[in-house]
C-alpha cells in the first residue's frame, strides 16, 4: 500500500535525522539568542512594575497591604527568569522530540483529572490548587498541542501537504490524529469549561499545522469558515439585542457579543468592564497619567491587574507609553518567528513557531480585548498579568525558544 | 530576512516561507490594528472619555459660603450665621450594601425626634442619593448622629454641611431685617432686600474618589474653588433706640388696645438715616412662622384650607413692615408741610391772624356742609403760632387756600410725596394722590382745603418722617436708608451710605420758625403730652379717620399719630409713632387723639432716646423741682443723719421703731421717686414681712391722687410725661398694671398727660 509505505519512509527518515541531532547535540552548543533574550527580560521587567502599580489599590482595599500582589509576582518573575536560563540552558530538544506525545498524554490527562480534583472558581473547575500557588492544566495542554503537532506534522506533514483526489485516502488518514487529539482537548476544555483556553488551542493548533505545510487552500477555507461562523454568530447575537437589554438575561457568549458592540447599553452591568477599560485608556491620552498615577485602578475597573492590566499601562503611560510596549511586544514575536525559521530542524521550527503563534495570540487576543476590538474573553497578557504558575509556564516557554537559538546553524553569524 | 549559510531541505524551506507569513501576520499586521485601535480611543477619543472617567471618578463637595453678618450702627450683631448640618439619607446605598432601613430609621427617629414612618417612607426611593431628614442639626444632636453613622459604619446616612441664622436680638427689629427660608435664601426684609450682598458665592472642593465613595488614596488630584463668604451690612439702626421704640410701642399697643397694630420710625433728621423701626406685630425672627399666642386662640375652630389661609394671613401680618408698607390719611401732622410752605412762599409770618369761628363756609365747589373745625366751638382770633398749637383746621385751610393748588401740589411733590422714598427696604407702597387736574380744579377747591390739613390722600408713615425731617433739618430733602456700609469678607468697604442731600425744599429760615413753632406745640399746645423735662421737644399731633371708609362702610376707624423731634433748636431725633384703630372713647374712656394716645409714646422715647444719644439737658428752675430723685443709703447711720440727708435730697421721711441707727428702708437705695416721697426708715429691728401688695388702679387719676393711693398702699410713686403741678396732668400709664402685685415699697411709675384739651387734633 502506498500509504503504508509512506509511513515506513517517514519513519526511516526520522531515524535518520534523529541521529543527525543527536550526533548535533553533543557538537558545542551555540549562545542563546541575545535579542530574545533580552527583550523577554525587558517585557518581564515592565510587567512586574506594571502589576505593582495596577495592584496596589485593590491589594490594599482587598488585603490592606498594597504591595501583596507584586511581591508574589516578582518572586515567581525571578523564579521563572531563572528557570527560563535552566530551560534554554539544559533542554535537549532531542529528547524533547521523543518526549512530546507523552507531554500530551500528560496533559490530556491532567485535564481529565481536574474535572474531579480541581477547584471550582466562577463556577468552572479550571485549577489545581497546590497551595502557594494554582496551575491551569489547559496551560500545559497549550505546550502539550504544540509539541505533539510539532512531531505529527513531522510525521505526516507530507501527506498534508497537498489535497488531491488521488491522495485523498492518504490525506484523511493523516488528518484523523490531529482531529482526534484536537477534539480530545478541546472537550475536556468545554467540560471545565473554558472556552478561551479551547479558542487559543485550536488556534495554535492551526498555526503549527499551517507552517507544517498543510494544504494552503484549506487554511484559506477553515479561515473562511471561521469568520462565516463568526458572523452568524455575531448577527444571531444582535437579533436577541432586545431581549438581553431588556431583560438582563440571555445566553451568555451573545450578552458578551452584544455588549461589545453595544457597551453603553448596560453601564453598570453588561458593558461595565468594557466601558471602564476605555475609560481608563482614554484619559491616558499621548502621554499618560504617569507611572502609579492610574484612577481607574480604584476598584472601577476590575481585573485592573490581571487581564485588564494593559489598560492601566495605557492609562498611566499614554499612547506612547502603550506603542513601545507593543513594539516590544512585536519585536519579540519577530525574533521568535525568526528563530524558528532558523532552527536546525523541522521539529524545532514547529515548536519555535507554536510558542512564539501562542505568545501572539495571547498578546493580541488580550490587547482587542481590552481595547474592545473583539469581544470579552479571558485572555491574560503574557509577562504582565498576574499569576504566579502561568508566569512560570510562559518563562518556560521562552526558555525553550532560547534552546532552540542555541542550536541554529548560523548561531555564530546572528 | 534570509541569510546566507542557512542549509534548507526542501521541508524546512516550506516551513520558513510560512513561517514568514506568521511573520508578517502576528508581528506586523496584528500590531498595526493594535496601535490604530489604541490611537483612536487613546489620541482621538482622549477629550471624550477622559470627561466620563473624571465624572465618574471625582467627587464634588460644596463649600459653603457663609452668610454675611447684620450689625447695627454700633456692631451690635442683629444677624449672625452659624455652621449646622443636615441629615441625609441615601437610599441607593442602603439598598446597593443591604442596611436595614427600619433599624435605621427607629434610631434616627429617636435621635431626630422625626417621624419614623416618613423615614421609611424616604427610604423607598432606592435611585435617590440624598434625601434630607433634618436640616441645621447642631451640637449634641449632630454629634449623636455622627456616632451613630460611625458606630453602624452606616452608607446610606450622612451628614452635611450647612448654615443656620441666628438672631441674637431675638424679636428685636424683626420686621426691618427679615428671615431667611431653610435654604438660607433671604425671604423677608433686609434678608430679603440685600440677599445679593449677604449670600456670597458657594465655594466647591473636587477630590478623586475609589468606587466606595471615600478618597482615593495617595491622591494629589485636589481641586479647590473657594468659596466667597457674604458681605457684612451694617445698619443705622441703633439696637438701644430700637429697643426703646419697640419697648414704648408695645406698651401703647397694650394701653390703648390699637387693634390694627402700630408703627413707629426714628430718624437721624440731617441724613435721614434710619435709627430705629418698627411695626407690631414683632414676631420672633428664630420662628418667623410662629404667630402668637392670641392668633392661634383665634383661629382653633377653623379648620382645613380655612384654617391654613387664616394662618398665613395672619403671618403676612405680622411680616408687614407697616411703617413703609402701609398708608393712611396723615391728618393734622401734616399741617407741618402746609405751615412751611406758606412761610417759605412769604403768605403767612408768626404775626399773621386767623379767625376760626368753629367752621368754614365759602370754600369754592364745597356742597352741603362747612367745614368744621374740631374744636366746634372754634378757637377765635390766633396768631398763627397759636393756630398750629392749637392745630385749627379753619385756619390751616386759609393758609392753604392762600398758597392756592398751584404751589401745593408742587411743594407736595417736592416734600417727594409722589414717589415712593427710595429707602433701601422691600415693600415700600406707594402713595394715593389727587391727579394734578383734579387737584387744580378752578371752580373746586375742596381737595386743596381737605389736603391743607392732611385729610383725602394716603402717605406713608416713611415718607412723612423723611418730610418732616427736611422741614426742620434746615430746609434739605434726604434719601431715607437703613444700610450704612456693606462690606466685603476682606474688610473692603463694598457700599457706603453718604447721605447727601436730594434737594432743599424750604429755606434754613423757614425751617427755624417751624421749629419754634413746633416746640410750642409740645409747651404750651396739643401736644403737650410729648413734653420730656428737660429737652426742648418739638412736634405735631395727628387724629384721622380713614375718610374714605368711613364714607362708604359707616365704620369710623381712627390713626392717631405723632411725629416728634427734638431738640429744637438743633434737632438730633426725629420720631414719628402711628397707633392704628384704637376703640372709640366710649370703650375705653380714654379720649381718641395723637396727642392724647401717640404723643405721650414720643415723649417716653425721647426721655429715654435723647439722654443715650448724649443731648444734654437743660432744666427751667421749675422742672428741676419737679425732677425725679434717687433715694440714697441710710443704713447704719443716726436718725440725724438720716433726716438730713432725705433732706437734702427734697424727700420727706417717716419712722418706724426706735433702736439707735437705721437698720433697713422703703424704698430701697437708688430707686427713683418723684420729689417729696415719704421714705420710710426702720430704726432698729428688722423690717416687718409684709405679703406683696395689690397695685390700685390710678387711671385717670390726677397726680397728687395716684400719690395718695400708693402711698395708702404701701408703695411710691415716680411720674414721666407732663410736669405734675399742670392742671389737666393724669395718669394715663401705671408701670405696673392695676391688680397685679408688687412687692411692699415697690416705685410704680405713672405717664401723666395732659387731659384739659379733648378732641380730634
Amino acid at each position: 500500500m502506498k500509504y503504508a509505505d509512506a509511513r515506513a519512509a517517514e519513519r526511516r527518515r526520522g531515524a535518520v535525522l534523529a541521529e543527525t541531532e543527536e550526533f548535533a547535540s553533543i557538537e558545542k552548543r551555540g549562545r542563546m539568542d541575545l535579542p530574545f533574550l533580552l527583550l523577554v527580560l525587558i517585557l518581564l521587567s515592565i510587567g512586574v512594575v506594571m502589576v505593582l502599580s495596577a495592584s496596589y489599590a485593590s491589594a490594599y482595599y482587598e488585603y490592606g497591604n498594597p504591595t501583596r500582589y507584586f511581591t508574589r509576582q516578582l518572586a515567581f518573575a525571578v523564579l521563572g527568569a531563572a528557570g527560563m536560563i535552566l530551560v534554554a540552558r539544559f533542554t535537549n530538544m532531542t529528547f524533547v522530540r521523543r518526549f512530546s506525545m507523552m507531554a500530551l498524554m500528560i496533559s490530556i490527562g491532567l485535564l481529565v483529572l481536574v474535572l474531579f480534583v480541581g477547584s471550582v472558581r466562577n463556577g468552572a473547575r479550571r485549577w489545581f490548587d497546590i497551595e502557594i500557588t494554582t496551575i491551569q492544566p489547559s496551560e500545559i495542554a497549550k505546550m502539550g498541542i504544540i509539541l505533539a503537532f510539532s512531531v505529527m506534522m513531522c510525521k505526516y506533514g507530507d501527506a498534508l501537504r497537498k489535497l488531491k483526489k488521488s491522495t485523498m485516502r492518504r490525506f484523511i488518514w493523516a488528518f484523523v490524529p490531529f482531529a482526534l487529539v484536537l477534539g480530545i482537548v478541546v472537550i475536556l476544555l468545554a467540560l471545565e469549561p473554558h472556552k478561551s483556553a479551547a479558542l487559543i488551542i485550536v488556534a495554535i493548533a492551526a498555526v503549527v499545522m499551517f507552517a507544517g505545510g498543510l494544504d494552503i487552500r484549506l487554511c484559506f477555507a477553515a479561515i473562511v469558515v471561521a469568520l462565516i461562523a463568526a458572523v452568524i454568530i455575531v448577527g444571531m447575537a444582535e437579533s436577541s439585542y432586545a431581549t438581553i437589554v431588556e431583560t438582563g438575561g440571555g445566553d451568555y457568549a451573545f450578552r458578551r457579543i452584544v455588549f461589545w458592540l453595544h457597551p453603553e447599553a448596560e453601564p453598570t452591568r453588561g458593558g461595565y468592564q468594557v466601558l471602564q477599560s476605555l475609560y481608563a485608556i482614554g484619559s491616558g491620552g499621548l502621554t499618560g497619567l504617569g507611572l502609579g498615577q492610574s484612577r481607574q485602578k480604584y476598584l472601577y475597573l476590575p481585573e485592573e491587574h490581571n487581564d485588564y492590566i494593559f489598560a492601566i499601562v495605557c492609562e498611566e503611560l499614554g499612547y506612547i507609553g502603550a506603542l513601545l510596549i507593543l513594539a516590544l511586544f512585536a519585536l519579540l514575536i519577530i525574533r521568535g518567528f525568526w528563530i524558528a525559521m532558523h532552527a536546525r530542524g523541522r521539529f524545532e521550527a514547529l515548536v519555535a513557531t507554536g510558542i512564539t503563534g501562542m505568545l501572539a495570540i495571547q498578546v493580541f487576543l488580550n490587547i482587542s480585548v481590552v481595547t474592545n476590538l473583539l469581544p470579552c474573553t479571558g485572555i491574560s497578557l503574557p509577562f504582565f498579568s498576574y499569576g504566579g504558575s502561568a508566569l512560570l509556564m510562559q518563562l518556560a516557554e521562552m526558555g525553550i525558544i532560547l534552546a532552540i537559538s542555541r542550536d541554529m546553524p548560523i548561531t555564530k553569524a546572528g | 530576512m534570509k541569510k546566507k549559510g542557512v542549509v534548507k531541505t526542501e521541508q524546512t524551506g516550506a516551513v520558513v516561507s510560512r513561517v514568514f507569513v506568521l511573520l508578517l501576520m502576528f508581528g506586523v499586521a496584528a500590531f498595526g490594528a493594535l496601535a490604530w485601535k489604541l490611537f483612536d480611543i487613546q489620541v482621538s477619543r482622549h477629550g471624550e472619555l477622559q470627561a466620563k472617567a473624571i465624572e465618574q471618578q471625582t467627587r464634588e463637595s460644596v463649600v459653603r459660603a457663609s452668610r454675611g453678618t447684620i450689625y447695627d450702627i454700633n456692631g451690635k450683631a442683629l444677624a449672625v450665621s452659624a455652621t449646622a448640618e443636615t441629615v441625609y439619607i441615601d437610599p441607593y446605598m442602603l439598598k446597593l450594601n443591604g442596611e436595614d432601613a427600619f433599624a435605621i430609621a427607629t434610631r434616627l427617629s429617636e435621635l431626630l425626634g422625626v417621624e419614623r414612618g416618613s423615614i421609611l417612607t424616604k427610604f423607598e426611593n432606592t435611585k435617590q442619593r440624598g434625601l434630607p431628614i433634618k436640616r441645621k442639626i447642631e451640637g449634641e444632636e449632630a454629634a449623636a448622629v455622627r456616632q451613630y453613622i460611625v458606630d453602624g459604619k452606616l452608607t446610606s446616612v450622612y451628614l452635611a454641611e450647612d448654615s443656620k441664622r441666628y438672631y441674637p436680638q431675638s424679636s428685636l427689629a424683626s420686621s426691618v431685617i427679615g428671615f431667611v427660608g431653610t435654604d438660607n435664601y433671604g425671604l423677608e426684609g433686609l434678608e430679603a432686600k440685600y440677599d445679593g450682598y449677604l449670600t456670597g458665592t458657594d465655594g466647591r472642593v473636587v477630590r478623586l474618589k475609589n468606587v466606595a465613595g471615600t478618597d482615593m488614596l495617595f491622591s494629589d488630584y485636589e481641586n479647590y474653588f473657594d468659596a466667597e463668604n457674604g458681605c457684612d451690612i451694617t445698619l443705622t439702626i441703633d439696637s438701644t433706640i430700637q429697643y426703646y421704640l419697640e419697648k414704648h410701642l408695645k406698651q401703647a399697643v397694650a394701653d390703648f388696645n390699637a387693634r390694627a397694630g402700630a408703627a413707629a420710625i426714628a430718624m437721624d433728621p440731617k441724613t435721614g438715616a434710619i435709627l430705629g423701626m418698627v411695626s407690631l406685630g414683632n414676631y420672633d425672627l428664630n420662628a418667623p412662622f410662629d404667630v402668637s399666642a392670641e392668633v392661634m386662640e383665634s383661629l382653633a375652630g377653623l379648620e382645613g384650607s380655612e384654617y391654613s389661609d387664616a394662618l398665613a394671613a395672619a403671618r403676612q401680618l405680622q411680616w408687614r413692615n407697616k411703617a413703609i408698607s402701609d398708608t393712611y390719611e396723615p391728618g393734622s401732622v401734616f399741617k407741618i408741610m402746609t405751615l412751611a410752605m406758606a412761610l417759605e412762599e412769604g403768605l403767612v409770618n408768626e404775626s399773621s391772624t386767623f379767625f376760626c369761628g368753629g367752621q368754614l363756609d365759602g370754600v369754592p365747589g364745597r356742597t352741603g356742609a362747612p367745614y368744621h373745625c374740631w374744636k366746634t366751638a372754634g378757637h377765635g382770633q390766633q396768631t398763627l403760632t397759636e393756630a398750629v398749637q392749637n392745630s385749627c383746621n379753619v385756619a390751616f385751610i386759609n393758609i392753604g387756600l392762600r398758597v392756592g393748588a398751584e404751589a401745593f401740589y408742587k411743594y407736595v411733590e417736592a416734600f417727594g410725596f409722589f414717589n415712593k422714598t427710595g429707602v433701601d427696604l422691600s415693600g415700600e407702597s406707594a402713595s394715593i394722590w389727587w391727579t394734578p387736574e383734579v387737584f387744580k380744579e378752578e371752580d373746586n377747591k375742596t381737595q386743596l382745603a381737605s389736603a391743607s390739613f392732611g385729610q383725602t390722600f394716603n402717605i406713608t408713615p416713611i415718607q412723612l418722617i423723611t418730610a418732616v425731617s427736611a422741614v426742620i433739618n434746615g430746609g434739605n430733602m434726604y434719601t431715607p436708608h437703613i444700610v450704612k456700609t456693606v462690606t466685603d469678607a476682606n474688610g473692603g468697604i463694598v457700599m457706603n451710605a453718604e447721605p447727601s442731600p436730594v434737594r432743599q425744599v424750604v429755606s434754613e429760615k423757614t425751617s427755624e420758625t417751624v421749629r419754634e413753632i413746633l416746640e410750642n406745640v409740645v409747651s404750651h399746645g396739643t401736644g403737650g403730652n410729648a413734653y420730656v423735662e428737660g429737652y426742648r421737644v418739638g412736634g405735631k399731633t395727628g387724629t384721622t379717620t380713614d375718610t374714605v371708609k368711613e364714607a362708604n362702610e359707616g365704620v369710623r376707624e381712627y390713626k392717631v399719630s405723632f411725629c416728634g423731634a427734638a431738640p429744637m433748636d438743633d434737632p438730633r431725633l426725629v420720631v414719628l409713632v402711628l397707633l392704628d384703630n384704637p376703640p372709640p372713647i366710649e370703650e375705653t374712656g380714654i379720649y381718641v387723639s395723637g396727642g392724647n394716645m401717640a404723643a405721650p409714646v414720643v415723649g417716653r422715647i425721647m426721655s429715654e432716646a435723647l439722654p443715650y444719644l448724649g443731648v444734654v439737658p437743660h432744666y427751667t428752675e421749675e422742672e428741676a423741682g419737679q425732677l425725679n430723685v434717687s433715694v440714697p443709703r441710710l443704713e447704719g447711720k443716726s436718725e440725724q443723719e438720716a433726716a438730713a440727708l432725705l433732706d437734702k435730697t427734697g424727700l420727706a421721711y417717716r419712722i418706724v421703731g426706735d433702736g439707735a441707727s437705721v437698720t433697713d428702708q422703703l424704698p430701697a437705695p437708688n430707686a427713683s421717686v418723684s420729689p417729696g416721697t415719704k421714705v420710710i426708715i426702720y430704726l432698729g429691728g428688722q423690717r416687718p414681712d409684709i405679703e406683696d401688695i395689690i397695685v390700685p388702679s390710678l387711671m385717670g387719676l390726677s397726680y397728687s391722687d395716684a400719690k395718695r393711693a400708693l402711698e395708702n398702699a404701701g408703695l411710691f410713686i415716680r411720674s414721666v410725661g407732663v410736669p405734675a403741678h399742670v392742671s389737666g396732668a393724669a395718669v394715663s400709664v401705671q408701670s405696673v398694671q392695676a391688680g397685679n402685685k408688687a412687692p411692699p415699697g415697690a416705685v410704680i411709675e405713672v405717664t401723666l398727660i395732659d387731659k384739659s384739651i379733648q378732641g380730634q387734633y
